[in-house]
This record gives structure tokens, sequence and C-alpha cells, in this order.
């Protein structure tokens, strides 16, 4: 087990992911559902290119924080099977929430915004990742797992099983899995929802792996074979730019920031949900489509939000 | 291997990968064929849009519609997709039958329809 987390998952995985999405292409081609354009792929493959280098250049901040809170642990956690079990389904845990809170917090949108940048869906759109994400502060939420005492490179290794698992549901060649496996995993089906505009599909299916976290917290949606998800963001990016891509968000922030003549305003601007100021947030979307669809649409269910809440719109 | 080289592999992967996908013809040019895909693009995008005026550019390129609430949108393509911005204060120069019409807005390009000669003065006018 040791001898295993001296490996980096992701960087072995590479390769597959290249001939996955070959394969896919090729799929496509031959008229299996799903879509590509070249443009939108080169820009996919260049933010997922510019990921693997912001990442080795920041990563160390990061791990010198981890290392810090591993420091103060509260339990000597071993390198075994069950303690890799028990860390794979918490740092899981632990992403639905970095997830959701970078869906729900603008400030951590800027930095994930990227990966829902595409208008398109395929297994290039699972490497359109962010350049900006250590800014994002996301990652706070994972460090409690050091502080229980899971060792980093275990982790590590967990997140880097996470990321490879998330790649193939970035597909709409596959449709649905057997029923069993789509209640408790994570699935194309699951994750084109959680891509899609859609406002009944709107901040939906946070999972990484199990999707247990979205049945269990409420935030849990199923794709309907009469409601395509349209894939993308509330205002689709005019340009396939890499750079602007990594950095439009936190530049409207800025924006924001500056023309805000009040500190509710900039608390909004910065912190809110994303649209706050608009008053296009995923919430205000969704009723307006429920109360213009009537009674015939499905109430989601209320939940109490943990992340803190939003500002009203101004 | 070391990060230098995982990274020449990493560019050398993306350009295969963009290559093949523009080989294998991904690279479609979208077309407005009518009005109603552009009032119903717009309608999609941008939450209470009501059209009710639609205006296409004679290449199929480009339209503007108007909500019945004034608002106008402009529709455009972007690779094989298209994308939809409500237009306000946005920058507008006519040219005979062009109207150019860039949103207010960073590192979105400017737009430009032939809309015949009529129909771009009306549309400047009501920008």
């Amino acid at each position: 087990m040791d001898r295993l987390l001296t490996l980096d998952p992701v960087a072995i995985a590479i390769p597959v992911f290249v001939v996955m999405i070959i394969i896919e292409l090729l799929a496509v081609r031959m008229g299996w559902r799903g879509d590509y354009d070249w443009r939108d792929t080169g820009t996919s493959l260049a933010m997922g290119l510019g990921n693997t280098i912001t990442g080795a250049l920041l990563a160390g901040s990061v791990t010198g924080l981890a290392l810090w809170m591993w420091q103060h642990r509260l339990f000597d956690i071993p390198v075994a099977w069950w303690s890799f079990a028990l860390c794979f389904v918490l740092d899981d845990l632990a992403y639905y929430w970095i997830h959701r809170a970078g869906h729900r917090i603008r400030w951590a949108w800027a930095a994930h915004v990227i990966h829902h940048s595409s208008q398109h869906y395929n297994l290039s759109t699972a490497l359109r990742q962010t350049w900006t994400g250590l800014f994002g502060l996301t990652f706070l939420i994972k460090l409690p797992l050091f502080l229980i005492g899971f060792p980093l490179e275990l982790v590590a290794f967990c997140a880097g099983l996470n990321l490879i698992y998330q790649f193939w549901i970035h597909t709409e060649v596959i449709g649905k899995l057997p029923r069993w496996f789509e209640a408790v995993m994570n699935t194309p089906s699951h994750h084109r929802v959680h891509h899609g505009t859609n406002p009944r599909y709107l901040d939906r299916n946070y999972a990484g792996v199990f999707i247990i976290w979205d049945r269990m917290f409420g935030t849990f949606e199923a794709e309907r074979a009469d409601e395509p998800p349209r894939y993308g963001i509330i205002r689709n990016l005019a340009t396939f730019n890499p750079l602007w891509v990594a950095v439009h968000e936190w530049v409207g922030i800025a924006r924001d920031l500056a023309r805000a003549r009040s500190l509710k305003t900039a608390w909004a601007a910065a912190f809110g949900p994303p649209g706050a100021l608009s008053g296009e947030t995923a919430d205000a979307l969704r009723a307006q489509w429920l109360a213009q669809a009537g009674a015939g649409a499905p109430q989601p269910t209320p939940r109490p939000e943990l992340i803190p809440a939003a500002v009203p719109a101004e | 291997m070391n990060r230098i080289d995982l990274l020449l592999f990493s560019v050398i992967g993306v350009a295969l990968l963009i290559g093949l996908a523009r080989l294998l013809g991904f690279a479609r040019a979208p077309v407005l064929v009518d009005a109603a895909l552009a009032a119903r693009l717009a309608a999609d995008a941008l939450p209470g849009f009501a059209p009710a005026e639609t205006v296409i550019s004679r290449d199929g390129a480009g339209a503007l519609v108007a909500a019945r609430d004034g608002r106008v949108a402009l529709v455009r393509t972007l690779g094989d997709r298209f994308v939809v911005r409500p237009l306000v204060h946005p920058l507008v120069a006519r040219a005979g039958a062009v109207l150019r019409v860039r949103p207010e807005e960073a590192m979105f390009p400017e737009t430009a329809l032939d809309l015949g000669e009529a129909a771009a003065s009306h549309w400047a006018a009501r920008l």
C-alpha cells in the first residue's frame, strides 16, 4: 500500500484519457450520441494543460498548510486498506462540499466556472480545468481530513482516483446505466444534469464519485428524456481564448467590486451566489421557471443551506 | 518520466487530438435558418425573454431579437454553437445595409449583421 501511494494516478491515467477521447471522437463520428467542435476541444485541452502547470507550481503552498494541520492531528491513522477506503469516502464527501461551494459562492465559482464554460459535453470537457483553483479557497474544506490524521499522500492518492473517476462520466455516448449503479454512483447521466443550464438542472448533482451525497443533502435531480440538458453557463462565453476562459469571472468580480457603492453590494459581488447582482442566481432562475411552468413542474426539496445565505440582488 | 517530458508529451497529445477532431469534420459553422430559431435561442438563454420581433443577418451568422418588454438580444455564432447577449448600451455602427454591434462586454467580438438598408436603419435607431 505504501509503495502504491508513491504513484501519481493522474499522470499514469493521462495516456488513457487521450485514447478514450480518440475512441469517443470516432464513436460520435460513426453516429453515437455526442458532439465535438475542434475549437472547443482545443480550448478544453489547453485549459487542462494549463491546470497541470499551475497545479505543479502552486501545490507547495497547499501541501505546507496540509502538513501543518497533519502535525496537529487528532489520531495516528496508518496507511492500510481500511484507512484507504475510509479516506476515499470522506475525501469524496469533502469534494461534494467543495463542489457545492464552488457553485454557490462567486469567489469559488470564479475558479470553477472554467469547467462549465463549454457548450459541449464530451470527454475533452472533463479536462477543461481551472488555472486558479488555489485562489478559489475551496481546498480549505478538505483540511479537516489532515486534522483527523489521514496522511497527506493517502489523501492525495484518493483525490487523484476521484479525479480519474470523474473523467469517464463526461460523455453523452453512455446513456443510463443499471439502476443499482445509478442509485449509488455518479454516472454520465447524473453529471450531464450537473452541466445543464436548464432551470430544472441548475446547481444539481455536485457529486464526485458517490451520488448518495446529493440524495442525502437534497441536491439530486434525475436526467429526463424529455428535457435534454443545454450545456454551458448562463452567459456563454463568446471566445475560445484560454486566457479569457481562465480569468473572465475574476475580471467580473473586480469590475463589480470597483462599481460597488456599499459594503453589502461588494459582499454580494465577491461572496454572494453567482448572479446575485443581476438577479440571475440559480435559485431565482429556478423560481422564475417554476412560476412560469405552474403546478405541473416538480418542486425541489427545500434544504437548509450550509453555505452563507444569498445577499439580496441589487 | 520527468515533468518536462510529461509536459512535452501532453502538448503533443493536445495537438494530436485537436488535429484529429478537425480531420474528422467537427468544424461545423451553424446558420440561423429562420427567425423562429433565433427567437428560441434568445428565449432559452434569457429568463423571461418573450420574443416579439426578429431580424436575421443575410449570411445567417447573427440576429437581433426584440422582446415584448423592449429588451433586445444579439444572437451570434461561436464555433458550432450560438451565444446570446442582451444588448444594454451596445456599440453600434451602421454602414449602409450592415449593422455592426458589440455588447458592452470585454472579449465579446463585434458582430456584423447584413440586414438590408431599411432594417439596418430601423434596428440602429432601436439600439
